[in-house]
């Protein structure tokens, strides 16, 4: 990882960035994001398969924003969430520098837009090859056993709002889940809430979703989430042949409308 | 505290034979904040709406609900009531007790049950409503008529002449469109050209009319009273302004093989072409696709020989930018040709042809001067077959619908074949005769009892070829399905009238409904058949459905009453039922984020993005803003927006909650 470390070292000597935000290990050795304003502190850079936080989650805080320009370590969900982020007018890519990773743990020279965008192009983007199992064998599962699963996996739901926390696309300063004036959803944990909120969200990634898996991992009570948003990626490939975070001036599949989409899905 | 009135309508017996209107305006009568409660037989009526308008100001209502029909009908009635009697008009709402209770419902208890349910969420709406505004845009007294067939120019020409300005645009070289092309006009016989050509020539010498030929519409843009709309005008290769229209270039021109499109491919035109004589406006165009310079870099004999040296062979394009106020479609239609019949031959026999090649035969000024010789050899036929319904009302082809001006022509053609070749015999294969309109049936039975075409009632399963004749194998249904085999010369089919080329096109650029035909569609096809259902936009001619002359004209002078109608105001009003992104205090604006998915997802492009700036002129914050002006509430960016910032007036979260609530709850 010393080159990562020799470009980060760069970048903050030079001015190009004020921050640099990437992965260190704790006091306990557990990996946690680092921000880095300091050249000398670069040192602490790691990168390694523990490396698994979506790092472009702080790309759209207001604190973080602040910071000023700011250098972002990105494996290949991070790289897509950017392009997400840009797609959907919430970041602009002359306010960051892609520290680009690949799959097996090369600094790669992200030099402008057009080169991350060659990168995710020749990337596999379908959902990773550890969740398709699990989403194959849910599919299996009649309506009736889907949802009897689904229950009793979203009843152990406490509404702490990790996964939207941990998701870059969650980026809303008011989440719908905030707004009380009417309450849509409810507050408490419930069955009925619980339900109401993972829909919910599983609908606002719908085609936004670039499969990070984030969602899951950031449960406490180890509800798996994220199963629901990918298999929204998967339906909307299947539908509209699109992945999410593969071009920066891509609209959205739900809110955009083709003479020739495929209207089978409407009953 | 709110103070609701109730009014039950008992619609005549609609509402009343099924619904027990005594007991639902008793029953919400007792609701808590209900004030008023009543019910009558018609609401809509004087005295009912004397009731609302007493009863507002008697028991100081705050809001209104009227349980009778479908909005779509009363509403501004009772609203303007609501108004009349000093309540703002959007404090009145309506409960659909007809369509969604009366009429889908049997006569008993559940049915009442229903309808108080359906009244007391409107009872919970209302009391959340707010005094809304009416929008006021301003409008650009400027109309555009696209496309320049008789529809068009009658349109055209009525616009001008209430004295604004009209701006028509036609795709091909000259106006006139169909009707140029037919030789007589049913059912008086009189010629088309000369009945036409002054109306050209009047659009053409209007001050109040700019004419774009050769122009087609790009993009639109904006609203009704404030539309951009961006033409191409298409290179003519041709200076208009120094072209004196002495027609040499075209009699010049090397290459003269091109099918003539005026003519049916049944004539020869150059390159370089006026597509008829009387064509207006009276020049050429360098038809690009066919012209020798353009294909091999050499020839420009026709700038050579043209006296005013007005060829421009490296005329680009021209895009114009056009503010409009309203627009009138004016497209007119296709038809189906010969070779849209497998049982006819596909279009492989020359002498099977259709109704709008038999018009140019027939024609003075066709191809062959009026007389009637069949396209192989040029002789006359002495045995004619005419086929009606040739596509039309045939499920199995996809056109299930009536193309409604071919058993009128096809009397015509016999007709005309008739006069012309006294000795010859005329048969037409018919389904049904549809005559209806004033002296049409007349008109047929002249064909048959004078004229003595012989009419057979029958359709034909297929016509092929045999020495040199055609053979129509049919049945005659009034002779108990006898088969029945004719010897022709020649066969005419009317075939069906479709959408114009072009039309699905058209229509997503300005926005416009359309029905699976491809024919655009009116926003009431009974009660707004010239209006569409985006506001503005205007339709007239055969572009909805196809059209005898008549009927087209009349339409286009209506579009045109609509188009005068909106321009004799100099500002709209329109419902303030528009969507609305919210607005919070500094540093946040708005609880909007700016994705801008509302955007693209906007039917209406009313959705613009407006920029929050600190001192120093830094932009802080975009967000999304509503034009009111293009905005028709239709709330699909309400549904989509994940922050939940867009709400819509008149049906906002609160109401819809608190509607969703009240049938949750006991009352």
């Amino acid at each position: 990882m010393d080159n990562l470390i020799l470009r980060a070292k760069e970048l903050l000597e030079n001015k190009t960035v004020q921050v640099v935000i990437g992965y260190e290990a704790g006091p306990t050795g557990v990996v946690r994001p680092a921000f880095i304003s300091d050249p000398a502190n670069a040192d602490s850079l790691i990168y390694d398969e523990r490396c698994v936080q979506n790092l472009a989650v702080y790309l759209t805080k207001p604190e973080v924003k602040h910071l000023g320009r700011i250098a972002i370590v990105s494996s290949l969900p991070v790289m897509r969430s950017i392009m997400m982020l840009i797609s959907e007018q919430q970041i602009s890519y002359d306010e960051i520098v892609v520290l680009g990773i690949s799959a097996d743990g090369v600094l790669l020279d992200i030099a402008d837009l057009s080169v991350m965008q060659g990168y995710i192009d020749k990337s596999d983007l379908s959902n990773p090859v550890k969740y398709k199992e699990l989403l194959a064998e849910l599919k299996k599962l009649t309506p009736a056993e889907k949802f009897e699963y689904w229950q009793k996996e979203l009843s152990k739901c406490i509404k702490c709002y990790a996964c939207r926390q941990a998701c870059p696309m969650c980026y809303c300063t008011r989440c719908t889940v905030e707004v009380n004036q009417p309450q849509w959803i409810s507050v408490q944990s419930n069955a009925h809430g619980n339900m109401e909120w993972h829909i919910l969200r599983a609908m606002h990634l719908a085609g936004r979703c670039i499969s990070c898996g984030e969602c899951g991992r950031a449960c406490p009570v180890g509800i798996p989430c994220h199963l629901l948003t990918m298999h929204l990626t998967d339906q909307v490939y299947n539908y509209f042949k699109v992945y999410a975070g593969t071009s920066e001036k891509m609209n959205s599949v739900m809110s955009t409308y083709e003479p020739n989409d495929k209207e089978s899905f409407i009953v | 505290m709110a103070r609701i009135g109730v009014f039950v309508c008992h619609c005549g017996e609609n509402i009343s034979a099924t619904v027990d209107c005594g007991k639902v305006a008793e029953t919400i009568g007792n609701l808590k904040h209900v004030a008023y409660s009543t019910e009558y037989k018609y609401m809509c009526s004087d005295p009912g709406q004397t009731l609302i308008k007493d009863a507002i100001k008697e028991h100081n209502l705050t809001g209104v609900v009227v349980s009778a029909c479908s909005p779509r009908m009363h509403e501004p009635t009772f609203r303007k009531a609501c108004a009349e009697g000093g309540l703002n008009p959007f404090l009145c709402e309506m409960a659909n007790l007809r369509e969604h209770c009366s009429w889908v419902h049997e006569k008993n208890e559940l049915t009442t049950e229903k309808a108080i349910d359906i009244v007391r969420t409107q009872v919970e709406k209302v009391k959340l409503n707010s005094a809304l505004q009416p929008i006021k845009v301003p409008v650009t007294k400027t109309a555009m008529v696209i496309g320049g067939g008789i529809a068009g120019i009658q349109s055209a020409l009525d616009i001008a002449n209430t004295g604004h300005k009209v701006i028509m645009i036609e795709r091909s070289p000259s106006i006139g469109g169909h009707m140029s092309q037919l030789s007589e006009t049913f059912p008086t016989l009189d010629c088309s050209q000369c009945i036409l050509t002054p109306r050209m020539v009047e659009v053409a010498q209007h001050p109040n009319i700019t004419l774009y030929t050769y122009a087609e519409v790009e993009s639109v843009e904006g609203f009704i009273g404030n539309f951009k709309v961006k033409v191409r005008k298409k290179a003519k290769s041709l200076d208009e302004k120094a072209c004196t229209g002495c027609g040499l270039c075209t009699t010049k021109c090397p290459q003269k093989k091109i099918p003539n499109e005026f003519e049916q491919g049944m004539g020869m035109r150059p390159a370089i072409y006026v597509p008829f004589p009387q064509a207006v406006p009276n020049r050429p165009v360098i038809d690009r696709e066919n012209c020798t310079y353009y294909i091999k870099g050499k020839c420009k004999i026709c700038e050579i020989v043209c006296p005013t040296k007005a060829i421009r062979f490296d005329q680009p394009d021209e895009i114009l930018e056009l503010e409009i106020g309203a627009i009138v479609v004016a497209t007119g239609f296709d038809i189906k040709h010969a070779d849209f019949f497998p049982e006819y031959g596909h279009g492989r026999y020359k002498d099977i042809i259709d109704g709008l090649q038999f018009e140019r035969l027939a024609s003075a000024s066709g191809p062959t001067a009026g007389v009637i010789k069949r396209p192989s050899d040029g002789e006359i036929p002495k045995n004619i077959v005419f086929i009606a319904c040739a596509g039309s009302r045939d499920p199995a082809k996809g056109i299930a619908y009536c193309s409604k001006i071919c058993c009128m022509y096809t009397a015509k053609h016999a007709m005309l074949y008739k006069h012309k070749v006294h000795e010859g015999k005329a048969h037409v294969f018919y389904m049904d005769i549809r005559s209806g309109g004033k002296n049409y049936d007349e008109f047929v039975r002249r064909a048959i009892e004078e004229d003595h075409v012989n009419y057979i009632r029958g359709r034909v399963s297929t016509v092929f070829e045999r020495d040199g004749k055609l053979i129509v194998k049919g049945v005659d249904t009034l002779l108990g399905a006898q088969q029945v085999e004719i010897v022709a010369d020649m066969v005419v089919l009317a075939t069906a009238g479709v959408a114009s080329s072009g039309a699905e096109d058209l229509a997503q650029k300005l926005h416009v409904s359309y029905d699976s035909h491809k024919f655009f569609a009116e926003a009431h096809p009974k009660l707004k058949p010239v209006e569409t259902n985006t506001a503005g936009i205007f339709l007239a001619g055969a572009c909805q459905n196809p059209k005898d002359i008549p009927d087209a004209v009349s339409q286009a002078s209506g579009a045109a009453v609509k188009v005068a109608a909106l321009f004799s105001q100099s500002e709209l009003t329109r419902e303030p039922l528009v969507a609305i992104v919210n607005r919070t205090s500094p540093p946040t604006y708005s609880t909007c984020v700016g994705c801008f998915m509302c955007q693209s997802v906007c039917p209406y492009q009313a959705i613009e993005r407006e920029e929050f700036k600190a001192r120093d002129g830094k932009v802080v914050k975009t967000v999304a803003k509503i034009n009111e002006g293009l905005c028709q509430g239709c709330g699909t960016c309400v549904a989509l927006c994940r922050s939940k910032s867009i709400d819509l007036l008149g049906y906002s979260n609160t109401q819809v909650y608190a509607e969703v609530v009240a049938l949750l709850n006991e009352y």
